[in-house]
């Protein structure tokens, strides 16, 4: 288990450097000069003289290694610079804007848990009756319709036609209702998939026989004995495909106007807001391992077997 | 090893039991018109290769088969009572307080990932109403029965005992809830043969104490002849030979029989033979390796 | 019977075998079928409504269907329909462009890196788990961010994260089959380094890199809309899916056409894609077997 967060830990090490040198090497291919950029912004008439003050103040001037030792030095005390636009440290943005995503993330993922569970169960108490087929229609629907659609056409049932919820913004809970809708539906197919396999799998295991020789009840062994082992695979799957939760994230925060991290880092895009997206790209790039890392630690709580490091699962 | 009156009514009685395999439109017969007496306190050994049936029978019983594999014919008389016809509910309240089951795999006698402990207390309560304390008593109790340092079995996981000591924790969740029968299926094939030894001679000991009948399934017809009262030799899903243990051994009838006797000398025997001097030598050994 | 006779008859039976293999898997059948569908409408199209899907004619926007629009027009004037096909050949293309890019990267860097080994190999593989430690979406908003949202760009980075995948998987095949005999013979018999990688080692990884490609086909049709629609991909006024969406998106409330008619597409699509790319996995994995 220990050897497991260490790799993590250096792995996150790795990646943040790698994220570095990238962020600061495409900021300087990128287009447009950014201290026009910041003259242009304040409206004031360009001179000579204080575009030569500005470029030192920024210490443009220097050699780029020079440039990028300091960056990274600021890195390192948590200075992610200031927005062109707003003019505010990057990380006091990124923090106001947080709560929003992790608020439609845990949205999201309840809905995928609330439908995925059921479906999951469903389909694996009955393997190629019915409820597996309806799944499987499910989830070949759920990987196939673009979340973006999905969620236009929840505003256009929900909040225009039936006028139920909100269509945009934030403020109520009832705010979150659609893009937490938008974000989990096209995860639940997946993954009530994904649990019907595990189920499955661990079904025909021999200690579920032994289980069931027992005498325990049907619904004990589905839920105390058969569900651990079948998460095993559902938790790796979700630990790969965070990136793609964080993507969805991006959509239904532009979709909905919610003000997260996403919809921030595609308008400054939009804005040619450099330090934001650098900001956003890194924080991202933290998030991503450290949720693995999270993940690593959960095979632990599933698994005895792991945490007493204990290599062979057999 | 003396036998033990088979008085009363038979506990376990199969009639003309025939197990059929679904596959699509197509079907296969497995089991062909079965028929075995068990009465209490007796051990019968159904005896086969691998693919013989006597799994798929002692499955039966049990109400497991699954999905594709069907009784197409004959009863099932647990007690008297034909349980063929039964609901899922009733046979599971059969299993475990009627019927027990050790079997081979001792891999997947237990959730692996799951406390011992939880696993008996989870047993027990299943099928009296007992306070987890009473529970964890009971549990405790058993543990010490089948030779095992209860205290610290009960706290751990099973992929942490040994394969003995797993198997030891199995008999006991299989007996703790008194079964009038005991099916053993292959229990220890996959033990080295001393602890294999041991485990069986801890079988016998709590079948006298308990006096429940025991089915012992098994490919290994020579480490059953001393084990068992009556034998079954089955092949290609047919009873071929049956009869007690003592004509079984000395006088075969059917040619599959006298090749499975004639089967090279078990290692078995031989490790028996060596246990028996060595605790001859030590006195009284200790039993539990 | 001629040799040409024989092996006419021969590759005649093969043929009749791929189609009854084919039929065992319907969904593949009806994903074909539905992408052909796609296809020809897409060909077919624009020679019956022969509308120019750019031009803007503001005197005749958001009408109703006719004959000379057949799904009416857009906020700007322009046919849907011309514009829905011109997507089709957008959205197909750019994906087929994607994969084939991806394929070429990523099939002679994992061939020569699994079959070289060595240093090569640790590095390459190295900054591969660093490249992939990121979800591929923060590489597009990094790349598309700092360059500049374009459609190019977009094409870019995707590429530049995707091919991650077919490497990794080409190297592992190399690596289990580069110890085998056939492989072991032919370098003992002398076989240059070029010769194996072409002959022995590349049809072994076709296979598995056909089955994945055809998976991911869909997922990056989802990703091209999914960008564009947020304005990171293609930009106004393509008549890219996405695009269109997010072009329509004003006017949806009033007219929910503007925004069905896209996504349908979208949705159509990625369902062939993935119905084939299923059929195809079970396919090939039936015939390997």
């Amino acid at each position: 288990m220990l050897h497991l967060i260490k790799a993590r830990l250096v792995q996150l090490v790795f990646v943040l450097f790698l994220l570095s040198i990238l962020t600061f090497t495409l900021m300087k291919l990128a287009p447009g000069d950014p201290v026009l950029l910041l003259l242009g912004a304040d409206e004031l008439v360009v001179t000579q003289d204080n575009e030569a003050a500005l470029r030192k103040e920024l210490g443009f001037d220097l050699p780029i290694l020079v440039q990028y030792g300091q960056w990274m030095l600021n890195l390192l005390q948590l200075d992610l610079g200031t927005s062109y636009i707003k003019g505010k440290p990057v990380l006091d943005e990124l923090m106001a804007r947080l709560p929003t995503t992790m608020e439609l993330t845990v949205g999201g993922l309840i809905v995928m848990i609330m439908i995925s569970l059921p479906l999951g169960f469903l389909a694996a108490k009955y393997p190629g009756r019915w409820p597996d087929h309806v799944s499987r229609l499910l989830a070949l629907i759920g990987a196939s319709i673009p979340s973006f659609w999905m969620g236009l056409l929840l505003i256009y049932a929900f909040a225009f036609k039936l006028q139920w919820l909100p269509s945009m913004g934030k403020g109520s809970w009832n705010h979150m209702v659609l893009p937490s809708l938008t974000l989990g539906l096209a995860m639940a197919a997946v993954y009530a998939r994904l649990l019907r396999a595990g189920l499955l799998d661990s079904l025909s295991q021999e200690y579920i026989r032994a289980a069931r020789a027992r005498g325990i009840a049907e619904w004990r062994v589905m839920l105390k004995h058969a569900f651990r082992a079948a998460l095993m695979p559902v938790v790796s799957v979700f630990g790969m495909s965070i990136g793609s939760l964080l993507a969805g994230t991006v959509v239904v925060e532009t979709l909905f106007s919610l003000p997260g991290l996403g919809s921030m880092g595609v308008q400054a895009i939009f804005q040619r807001d450099y330090p934001v997206i650098q900001g956003y790209v890194l924080f991202t790039g933290v998030c991503v391992v450290l949720i693995n890392l999270l993940v690593d630690l959960s095979y632990g709580w599933l698994d005895p077997r792991i945490r007493q490091g204990k290599g062979d699962v057999s | 090893m003396t036998q033990i009156l088979s008085i009363g009514a038979p506990i376990l009685e199969l009639k003309d039991l025939s197990i059929c395999l679904h596959h699509g439109k197509q079907h296969q017969i497995l089991v062909h018109d079965l028929n075995l007496m068990l009465r209490p306190g007796e051990t019968l050994a159904l005896v086969g290769e691998s693919g013989s049936g006597k799994s798929l029978t002692a499955n039966a019983v049990l109400g497991l088969l699954g999905n594709s594999l069907q009784i197409s014919g004959g009863q099932i008389l647990v007690c008297g009572e034909d349980i063929v016809p039964w609901s899922d509910k009733e046979r599971r309240k059969l299993r475990g307080t009627g019927i027990g089951l050790v079997f081979q795999d001792y891999q997947g006698s237990f959730t692996p990932f799951i406390k011992i402990g939880k696993q008996f207390v989870e047993t027990l309560r299943s099928h009296n109403s007992l306070s987890v304390q009473e529970a964890k008593l009971q549990a405790m109790n058993w543990l010490g029965r089948v030779g095992l340092p209860a205290e610290r079995v009960f706290n751990s996981y099973p992929f942490q005992l040994s394969g003995g000591q797993r198997q030891r924790a199995a008999i006991a969740a299989a007996l703790m809830l008194k079964p009038s029968l005991l099916i053993a299926d292959e229990p220890t094939t996959a033990l080295d043969v001393l602890t294999s030894e041991t485990v069986l001679d801890l079988l016998d000991e709590l079948q006298s104490q308990t006096g429940c009948a025991i089915l012992m399934i098994s490919h290994d017809l020579r480490q059953v002849l001393k084990r068992a009262d009556t034998i079954a030799v089955m092949k290609e899903g047919r009873i071929v030979e049956s009869g007690a243990a003592e004509v079984i051994r000395t006088r075969p009838t059917h040619a599959y029989t006298k090749m499975l006797l004639k089967s090279r000398p078990l290692l078995t025997e031989i490790h028996a033979q060596l246990l028996a001097e060595e605790q001859a030598l030590a006195g009284t050994g200790d039993r539990l390796a | 019977m001629n040799l040409e006779a024989a092996n006419r008859s021969y590759s005649v039976r093969a043929r009749r075998n791929h189609w009854k293999v084919l039929l065992q898997f319907p969904t593949m059948g009806i994903g074909i079928a539905l992408m052909s569908m796609i296809l020809l409408l897409t060909f077919i199209g624009p020679l019956i409504v022969p509308n120019d899907p750019l031009t803007v004619v503001m005197s005749e926007r958001l009408q109703s269907p006719s004959w000379q629009y057949p799904l009416g027009t857009d906020h700007m004037g322009r046919c849907i329909f011309s514009r829905l096909m011109a997507g089709a050949q957008i959205t197909l293309g750019v994906s087929f462009l994607v994969i084939l890019t991806v394929i070429i990267i990523g099939i002679p860097l994992g061939l020569v890196s699994g079959y070289v080994g060595g240093r090569l190999d640790a590095i390459l593989m190295r900054f591969v788990d660093g490249l992939a430690a990121l979800p591929e979406f923060i590489w597009v908003i990094a790349v598309s961010g700092f360059l500049g949202p374009s459609l190019t760009n977009m094409i870019f980075s995707i590429v530049m994260i995707k091919w991650i995948g077919y490497a990794r998987m080409v190297r592992g095949i190399v690596l289990s089959e580069r110890e085998k005999e056939y492989v072991l013979a032919a370098t003992v018999a002398g076989t240059g380094t070029w010769k194996i990688l072409s002959r022995h080692l590349l049809p072994q990884v076709i296979s598995p890199v056909v089955i994945l490609a055809a998976l991911d086909i869909g997922k990056i049709i989802l990703i091209i809309s999914s960008l564009s629609y947020l304005g990171l991909g293609a930009q106004p006024p393509t008549p890219e899916w996405g695009a269109m969406l997010n072009d329509g998106r004003p006017y949806f409330q009033t007219i929910p056409e503007l925004m069905i008619y896209p996504g349908v597409a979208i949705m159509l699509v990625v369902i062939s894609c993935n119905l084939i790319g299923d059929g195809l996995r079970d396919y090939l994995d039936v015939r390997s077997r």
